[in-house]
């Protein structure tokens, strides 16, 4: 059974004018697949990002993220599930400014009610996993973009999501430091298993993922298996 | 978890210091107010009570005085004099123990006392024993009328202290047990009472049969003085004082409305009118207090709603990585309890210092009426209830800031607070 399954999912804006910006879209990902969304703007994959990431609803059709219905949810329901099932990457990574890096890895784990103690170690060990022990205390502005990235990608794991959802997390770094950070997304899709989607508009950054969705206009163009990383050339660089 | 959130937000707090504590200032400022207004209230309740329990007396007296309506043949403006029917009347069986201790005074006579070449002004009054106490008079030295005086008509004589410095300035106290004269006849001092600032008196009294013998043979009575027992509010003291009037205003003849016949001086309902009256003050301060307080509270408000604003896009974070509305909405209102209690408490102990100051400086002056000295503050402070009032409507204060900001804060969606800058 796969992990998301999204069945003829219709959404309209209703913002003056009627704006349909998902036409039906039918998609299936599996566990520990590694997937990238790509699309022009005004393609719809952002919104289609939102609604798998629950901070979005949709008007018809369903979604099953791991075997539950994700519709119609009370806004605590929603924020439940996002933060049990989903992780989030986001392009200008969305740390708390006023909070430290373990501060922020540690936030997700609040909102469970974890203790202060536990939650403080499991940061700790995720900033060890991702080699910023020592950048603990500091605050984001006192950090490179690649290491907010990586914080932010901390606090992503920090729940064991079932999915990391990545909104463009390369597009406020510079090209080296995005190498590292996709490099870091495959690593925990080969090494852990992790189901991954990015959403991108760079096709280096797809090429990264085994299989990309083509989305134009609201429904899917076309679905590319990528196993070999061959498309485009198969260069990051940009 | 209340140190986690106290964690969150001692974090934020710090992010804008200047902001919070100009925001906090105005709590303090509002708390302040209130406390040193109840302060200051209490201290004018306390001089006020001080002063004026001193003249109140726990009795009803009532003295005849002038009708106001023609009745029964009489015209108008009619002088009332009672007698000693009226004090019978009083002392009747019908009040059934309403009535309970009952002393009375006679029309004074005027005189000069003279001792040894010395004279002095003084006023004859015939008198019970009560009177001392029904009078709230002290002993200077000696005793007062009693009983046996009045039994056995003895002339004897109490005399006020400022009278005895006047017939012997050496020796005042000396006076006591000697013989003066009061006009042509001769009394023996039983006693001195003692006269402070505010007393002009120059009663002197002497039993009532004494009285009777010597002055006045008619048995007139100036006013007849009484505890009541029974009536507890303003209605059942009112009732009851209609209902003695009406058999003393059926004896003489006036008429049944006339409100000014008798003069009644309820010391029961003036302690009550006063209670009512440092109520009603109270009550006053407090809404002065509470309406300073609420432009601090809406100034808190104010804040919390510009915070708001500008941390939506944090607030988008929260919702996205689990934050569920309930969260955010008490991380806001805790803001708002913490910034307003912290600084109320600041404010409040500024006040009670503002009390004790003003206990030290102000409250040490006191007013010269001319006759008495009064001190216009006394003890000006607050009690622990009212700190604790105080605390309890910081609490609130806080919550009823921080509702509409924390509300607008749960309810903005997540995507849209993630697009916001």
């Amino acid at each position: 059974m796969a992990l998301i399954e999204l069945k003829d999912i219709n959404k309209t804006y209703n913002n003056g004018q009627p704006l349909h910006v998902l036409k039906g879209i039918d998609l299936q990902i599996d566990k520990g697949e590694f997937v990238s969304i790509m699309g022009a703007s005004g393609s719809g994959k952002s919104t289609l990002l939102n609604i798998l990431g629950i901070l979005d609803n949709y008007d018809t059709g369903t979604y099953t993220l791991n075997g539950t219905l994700i519709k119609d949810l009370s806004e605590k329901q929603a924020a439940d599930y996002r933060n049990r099932m989903i992780g989030f990457i986001f392009q200008s990574f969305n740390l708390i400014s006023f909070k430290t890096a373990v501060e922020n890895v540690e936030l997700p784990l609040y909102y469970q009610g974890v203790s202060r103690k536990k939650r403080h170690d499991m940061a700790m060990e995720y900033l060890d996993k991702l080699g910023l022990t020592q950048w603990a205390s500091h605050f984001p502005n006192e950090m490179s973009g690649g290491q907010k990235q990586r914080v932010a990608i901390a606090r992503a794991l920090i729940t064991h999501p079932q999915i990391i959802l990545a909104d463009e997390p390369t597009g406020a770094l510079d090209s080296k430091t995005s190498v590292e950070v996709m490099d870091l997304l495959t690593r925990l899709n080969k090494e852990e298993g992790m189901t991954i989607i990015v959403v991108t508009h760079e096709s280096g950054v797809a090429n990264q993922a085994d299989k990309i969705i083509h989305i134009k206009d609201g429904v899917i163009g076309k679905i590319e298996e990528n196993e070999k990383h061959d498309a485009w050339g198969g260069s990051l660089i940009k | 978890m209340i140190r986690d959130l106290l964690h969150e937000i001692h974090s934020t707090l710090r992010q804008n210091k200047l902001r919070t504590a100009l925001t906090g200032f105005a709590v303090s400022w509002g708390i302040f107010l209130l406390i040193a207004l109840l302060g200051a209230g209490n201290g004018l309740m306390n001089s006020f009570m001080g002063n004026i329990a001193d003249f109140i007396s726990q009795n009803v007296s009532v003295s005849g005085w002038m009708t106001s309506k023609p009745y029964a043949g009489y015209k108008e403006n009619r002088l009332i004099q009672m007698d000693g029917e009226d004090v019978l009347y009083t002392e009747s069986d019908k009040w059934g123990g309403v009535i309970g201790d009952i002393t009375l005074e006679t029309p004074s006579t005027s005189v000069t006392l003279s001792l040894d070449g010395k004279t002095v002004s003084g006023a004859i009054v015939g008198v019970m024993p009560e009177y001392l106490e029904q009078n709230k008079n002290k002993m200077a030295v000696g005793r007062f009328v009693n009983q046996m005086d009045i039994r056995e008509k003895r002339k004897v004589i109490v005399i006020t202290l400022a009278q005895a410095k006047e017939l012997s300035p050496k020796d005042p106290e000396g006076v006591m047990g000697r013989w003066i004269q009061a006009g042509n006849i001769s009394f023996r001092v039983a006693g001195i009472i003692y006269t402070d600032e505010r007393s002009f008196s120059r009663y002197c009294p002497i039993p009532y049969s004494t009285y009777k013998a010597i002055y006045d043979s008619s048995d007139k009575i100036e006013s007849i003085t009484f505890t009541v027992n029974g009536p507890t509010t303003l209605e059942e003291h009112r009732a009851f004082e209609d209902k003695y009037l009406k058999g003393l205003k059926k004896r003489h003849e006036v008429d049944p409305d006339d409100r000014r016949a008798f003069w009644v001086r309820n010391g029961y309902t003036d302690n009550l009118e006063m209670t009512k009256g440092s109520r009603i003050l109270r009550i006053a301060l407090w809404i002065l207090g509470l309406l300073t307080l609420v432009s601090g509270i809406v100034g808190v408000s104010n804040i919390m709603l510009i915070t708001v604003k500008e941390r939506t896009h944090e607030f988008g974070i929260r919702k996205a990585i689990g934050a569920k509305p309930g969260n955010i909405l008490s991380l806001i209102i805790a803001e708002s309890i913490t910034i307003t209690a912290i600084f109320g408490y600041a404010g409040m102990l500024l006040g009670m210092i503002g009390c004790q100051v003003m206990d030290k400086t102000i409250a040490q002056d006191s007013v010269d009426l001319g006759f008495e000295k009064i001190q216009m503050l006394v003890n000006p402070s607050v009690g622990l209830d009212t700190a604790l009032e105080a605390t309890l409507l910081l609490i609130i204060a806080g919550t009823v800031a921080g509702i509409i900001p924390a509300w607008k804060a749960a309810r903005v969606k997540p995507i849209e607070a993630l697009r916001a800058e």
